[in-house]
């Protein structure tokens, strides 16, 4: 029987053990530069379908409603999609796809990520809800304006606030809850972050 | 007709017949799953080589190599866990658990598959540690000395010196042979 009595013993069973070591050509290697080219490509390339989508739904209600506000509305949550599809392609993962691997301390790195990831989450209202609550907001009260001068809207007053008070309070719940959620992350990684710094003594 | 030499893909090839082994005993540490193990080693090969393109000496090819490799590790596995909700711990609560019990093997097993029953074992107690400490045993289990480990990971050498101390301390408890006092 093998004896295990120290440390270094086991550190010989470590590196004695059977690893299929593999060793990518530079050809291959070449290939999966390309690859990765690709896939940045057709990532960048959904982000903008997703933004067209969003841009052409709202180009429609621009088309369709003749109402200041109900344009005015439009118009600006289109920008608000914008403005987000640039933020999140600024920001996001996609940019960092292409990055080189750095070759800083592991500590380094590792805290450079947590930072990242902290900085988009806690910034989430600015760059990613905030682009959209002029037009949203300002396509709601059109709406409301748009549906009181309804011939026989003037009966149904109260039902038809309740009905826009309902709709607003679960959008802005919405907002309020993906706000909070990422700020309650981005205190999980802050915690992470100074224990990294503490380490670094 | 002779091809160019390229630095950056020479310096690849050194590393990898010095260090092939070793990057596949990494990629299996920090991922369990096969499939994933081999994505995860092959971008680590493709990270070390894409590196090569900026490498200066100013230090180690070994602690470079080791940087890189472990940097695309922590990379991949952040990339993995989102979603995920297992917790990773320090070596400091392997060492205060008491689940894991004596990894040294019964006395009537042959050498090699008590080897792979030691190394299974020891893979899945890593495969817990959060990034850094799983980046200390692994530099220690490779032979990297305290001071290098400083160098890879960044840590100061106060706080190398105490996991280092700690790991041995689990090693000899939970590896020893005939040692069972873990266990109920």
């Amino acid at each position: 029987m093998t004896s295990h009595n120290s440390p270094n013993e086991l550190l010989n069973v470590w590196q004695s053990q059977k690893v299929g070591a593999i060793a990518m050509s530079v050809d291959e290697l070449r290939r999966a530069s390309n690859k990765l080219a690709r896939r940045v490509f057709w990532r960048n390339t959904r982000e903008a379908m997703a933004a067209a989508i969003g841009v052409a739904a709202y180009g429609y209600y621009f088309y369709e409603f003749r109402t200041p506000l109900l344009r005015l509305g439009s118009g600006l949550t289109v920008v608000g999609v914008l403005l987000t599809m640039f933020n999140l392609h600024r920001k996001g993962s996609a940019a960092s796809m292409g990055k080189e691997m750095d070759s800083r301390s592991c500590l380094d790195f590792h805290r450079s990520e947590l930072v990242r990831q902290r900085d988009l989450l806690a910034s989430v209202w600015e760059w990613y809800l905030l682009p959209f609550v002029p037009g949203m907001s300002l396509f709601m009260v059109g709406l409301i304006q748009l549906t009181l001068s309804q011939p026989g809207a003037a009966s149904r007053h109260g039902s038809i606030a309740l009905g826009f008070a309902v709709v607003c309070g679960l959008m802005a719940a919405a907002f309020l809850i993906v706000w909070k959620l990422n700020k309650w992350e981005a205190g999980n990684l802050q915690k992470r972050i100074d224990e990294l710094d503490a380490m670094k003594g | 007709m002779q091809s160019t030499r390229n630095p950056q893909d020479d310096l690849y090839r050194d590393a990898i017949d010095a260090y092939g082994a070793a990057l596949s005993r990494l990629a299996r540490a920090w991922e369990a799953d096969l499939d994933a193990r081999q994505d995860l080693l092959q971008e680590m090969h493709f990270a070390l080589w894409r590196s090569f393109a900026t490498f200066d000496g100013r230090c180690s090819l070994r602690t470079w190599i080791y940087r890189v490799a472990h940097n695309a590790a922590t990379s991949h596995v952040m990339r993995s866990r989102r979603g995920k909700s297992r917790t990773l711990v320090s070596i400091e609560e392997i060492e205060e658990s008491r689940e894991m019990g004596s990894l040294a093997a019964k006395s009537d097993t042959n050498q090699s598959i008590e080897q792979t029953q030691i190394l299974d074992r020891l893979y899945a107690m890593i495969h817990r540690l959060n990034p850094l400490d799983r980046q200390v045993i692994l530099l220690y289990l490779e032979g990297v000395d305290a001071a290098s480990i400083g160098e890879v990971t960044g840590l100061s050498s106060g706080y190398v010196a105490t996991k280092i101390h700690r790991i041995k301390a689990i090693l000899i408890e939970r590896f020893h042979n005939g040692g069972n006092h873990d266990q109920p």
